[in-house]
């Protein structure tokens, strides 16, 4: 298990665990980010900071402090 | 997990549609969907020019809605906010499902990306749920198609009892069928609802338990909502149905919720979001096939370069470049023309006919100088406002936008801002006015009230002729580096108070960024017109109106009592004297400045006039000859031509920036002596510090109360930059003195 904001760029992982409360869970599983989803990591903006995922097939950004709480399984 | 919720309950034979008689005559249609789902273009589509833009009531959040005849009915059409979701957690999401529930719409049209069905079928699902018949615009169908995908449409209407229009909201294509069907389906309602999902045997236990304690115990409560999606809210715990209902979770009701609770281990929320996203996916692969090869898409490849690590930056700047430059450059012209005409030909007609009608002077100079001025005023913004709309509204519809935010988020993060805020800010460099109207690219109203409060900061163009004739008359010899320090001081200002703002007036969590990159798209042409249209009309029947009351106001202030012949004694005058002494730590203080500087309010760029005025005893006059009538209007055609021209050519004009390049006129030639008189260089840095500092002008103000529904905001930017321009011109004079500089 890893944070989701540690994947590299082009890995793909299963969403194990939110650990995000409140509006911030609402919003993220209402965005397609659930338990049991497979996303893949894309780009990280040049700054640093945020991230973009690729999620039910579209391309999701979120600062890196969002994700934190997301765990993530790799998957080859 | 997710296998507990994807069933559906058992079609019911729904009669094949005729045309029947009308029962109603009129029709209220809600416009639902998905951010970048072509929800807008489609509008537009549909109503063209009769859609009226407005705001929701309280809100910052845009309104669009149309009225209009079709087949005999009087359509109702409103756009509600591009959402997710119907969770009560944004402003969008509040303002649709208050509608939806309260207004109770005769029909919803759910506009859903074709290339995207999964995520915005999570949507519909949740408007099924409301008891109100849903007609889906299956948008973007012909992208769709060329990707490859098949959609079988009749599927998921007979899945999910809804109707399905295939669209191409940018082509126009299926828009009439879309809203026979939406028209059809409103007036054969009870028969049309759609079907109900299904969210797992004991969650449908718990929906039922919970609608049947409502219709007996609370009855009132029952009535005034669809009983299914209340009950379905309670189960997710949603606080704002809790509060509205004024129901808490004693008794049965909380018995229901606690037994479902214990018997999942996750909290209901989270159960139905699964539960909806289960039905989307579920029903995404029963209706849809996929190629199993898929080609790298346009976007992605777009992506590679517009947000790599090395050439992200430098695009994104050179995009706002561009951006900036055809702004400003290519209304400026524009602008200058409406400015000669009112204060040219306008004006001496005006004089013409109260001379023929024998006004007494004072009207004719109110007429001139307070209603045609004003109105000038209003239609010099024109070009700038429509200019601004339509670049941004390009940014928006092509998808760019959210890449600007990407790229600039972690550097305007630091300071409470979003990634968003960096364009409006960068636009107030060139004027505030379109800046503020340009934090509308902000969802969230905390951004967009912080962006707003540091805008002023950006060193506009009206205040360039300031500076100009101050280091004209004092810093010749250093013209650029005191130029430049004014920039860099407000830039720098901007951060600090972002940062202060952030910990005091803004504290607390600050707003989400989770936001999608949608495809790279095309907008189309007309829904770009249509829209700048539309905002620009907003901009001047509402501000209009206040700038003109403010323009005549100030003239009384200027010209009253009439026929002062010292300025000295002008209610303008009066209102400098009161003022100078507290500006006397500073440096400059005199009746003389002090009233310049509240004529400033008007347009910081009338503070040099006004100073003319005052200093040079100049009075204004028109030193032509007068022209006859038939040479003014060759002049209004041929200036008009030459400003057409001008703003082509400044579009490939390689010398930077038109705009910021002023040009040192006669009046203030004459100027330069009298203040050498009056001013040394350090006072005369300390009044351009001020001038970049004191306050948002009037239109920035008006500009304020129009995106925010409140004078709030523009008070709190008045009282802070009042406080910080005294401040800052304090410790520049006060401290330069100690350390001997000028005196």
């Amino acid at each position: 298990m890893m944070k989701l904001s540690m994947l590299k760029c082009g890995e793909r992982a299963k969403i194990a665990r939110i650990g995000a409360i409140g509006p911030l869970k609402r919003r993220l599983m209402d965005m397609g980010v659930l338990v049991g989803e497979e996303v893949t990591m894309g780009k990280v903006a040049p700054l640093g900071d945020p991230i973009e995922i690729n999620v039910k097939n579209y391309s999701l950004s979120l600062r890196k402090k969002e994700a934190e709480d997301i765990s993530v399984e790799v998957v080859e | 997990m997710n296998t507990a919720a994807s069933s559906w309950e058992p079609s019911v034979k729904i009669p094949e549609f005729e045309t029947r008689d009308l029962k109603r005559k009129s029709i209220a249609v809600a416009v639902a969907g998905n951010p970048n789902s072509g929800k807008s273009t489609l509008i537009n589509g549909i109503a063209g020019t009769r859609l009226h833009v407005g705001n929701w009531p309280g809100v910052t959040v845009e309104k669009k809605e149309a009225v209009f005849e079709y087949r005999g009915r009087r359509i109702r059409l409103v756009d509600l906010p591009g959402t997710y979701s119907l969770s009560p957690y944004t402003q969008e999401e509040i303002i649709s499902r208050d509608y939806l529930v309260r207004e109770k719409p005769d029909v919803i049209v759910n506009v859903v990306d074709a290339t995207n069905l999964e995520r915005n079928l999570y949507l519909t699902v949740q408007l099924m749920e409301l008891g109100i018949p849903v007609v889906m615009a299956l948008n973007i169908f012909d992208e769709a198609e060329k990707k490859g995908y098949r959609i079988d449409t009749k599927a998921i209407e007979d899945m999910l009892g809804i109707a399905v229009v295939p669209t191409v909201a940018t082509r126009k294509i299926g828009l009439d069928d879309l809203l026979k069907r939406a028209i059809s389906f409103a007036e054969e309602s009870p028969l049309r609802l759609p079907k109900h999902l299904i969210y797992g045997a004991d969650a449908e236990a718990a929906s039922r338990q919970i609608e049947d304690h409502l219709r007996k115990d609370h009855p009132s409560v029952a009535a005034a909502y669809p009983l299914r999606w209340l009950a379905l809210k309670m189960m997710e715990g949603d606080s704002r149905v809790m509060e509205e209902t004024g129901l808490d979770e004693g008794g049965l009701l909380g018995e229901t919720l606690n037994h479902l609770r214990a018997a999942h281990e996750e909290d209901i929320e989270s159960l139905m979001a699964d539960a909806r996203y289960a039905q989307a996916s579920g029903l995404t692969r029963e209706v849809m096939i996929r190629p199993a090869i898929r080609k790298m898409e346009i976007t992605e490849k777009i992506d590679r370069i517009v947000l790599n690590r090395f050439l992200g930056i430098p695009i994104f700047l050179a995009a706002m470049w561009l951006v900036f430059k055809f702004t400003f450059d290519v209304s400026t012209p524009f602008a200058d023309w409406i400015d000669a005409m009112t204060t040219g030909p306008f004006r001496r007609w005006a004089v013409a006919a109260m001379g023929f009608i024998h006004a007494p002077a004072w009207t004719a100079s109110l007429v001139t100088d307070g209603i045609i001025a004003g109105v000038g005023f209003v239609l010099v913004f024109v070009p700038v406002i429509f200019a601004m709309m339509f670049f941004i509204t390009f940014l928006e519809g092509s998808g760019y936008m959210a890449r600007a935010a990407f790229v600039m988020d972690r550097a305007m993060h630091a300071i409470g801002l979003h990634g968003k805020s960096f364009i409006p800010m960068l636009l107030g460099f060139g004027c505030n006015v379109p800046a503020v109207y340009a934090t509308r690219v902000l969802e969230n109203p905390r951004d967009k009230a912080l962006t707003s409060l540091l805008i002023p900061l950006m060193s506009c163009g009206a205040r360039l002729p300031v500076y100009v004739v101050f280091i004209g008359a004092f810093f010749a010899a250093h013209a650029g580096t005191v130029l430049w320090s004014l920039y860099v001081m407000g830039i720098a200002l901007a951060v600090l108070m972002g940062i202060m703002f952030k910990r005091t007036l803004f504290k607390g969590e600050s707003p989400m960024f989770i936001m999608e990159l949608p495809p790279y798209r095309m907008p189309s042409f007309r829904s770009l017109m249509i829209h700048t249209w539309e905002k620009g009309k907003h901009f001047l029947i509402k501000a209009g109106t206040y700038i003109l009351a403010v323009s005549v106001l100030v003239w009384f202030l200027l010209n009253l009592p009439w026929g002062v012949q010292n300025k000295k004694d002008s209610y303008l005058g009066k209102a400098g004297q009161v003022i100078a002494p507290v500006l006397e730590p500073l440096g400059f203080g005199n009746w003389e400045a002090a009233s310049s500087l509240v004529s400033g309010l008007i347009a910081k760029e009338i503070v040099v006039g006004t100073m003319g005025e005052i200093y040079a005893h100049k009075a204004k006059e028109d030193k032509k000859e007068q022209p006859s009538p038939t040479d003014d209007f060759r002049e209004i055609g041929t200036s008009f031509l030459a400003a057409s021209k001008k703003s082509v050519s400044n579009i490939f004009s390689t010398f930077g920036i038109s705009s910021l390049s002023a040009q040192q006129d006669d009046e203030s030639a004459g100027l330069k002596p009298v203040l050498r008189k009056t001013f040394t260089p350090l006072s005369a840095y300390a009044f351009i510090v001020f001038v970049l500092l004191y306050m948002p002008c009037v239109i920035v103000a008006i500009a304020m109360r129009q995106e925010f529904g409140t004078w709030k905001w523009f008070g709190i930017a008045f009282t802070y930059q009042m406080a910080l321009a005294w401040s800052v011109a304090f410790v520049i004079y006060q401290g330069g003195k100690l350390i001997g500089i000028g005196g």
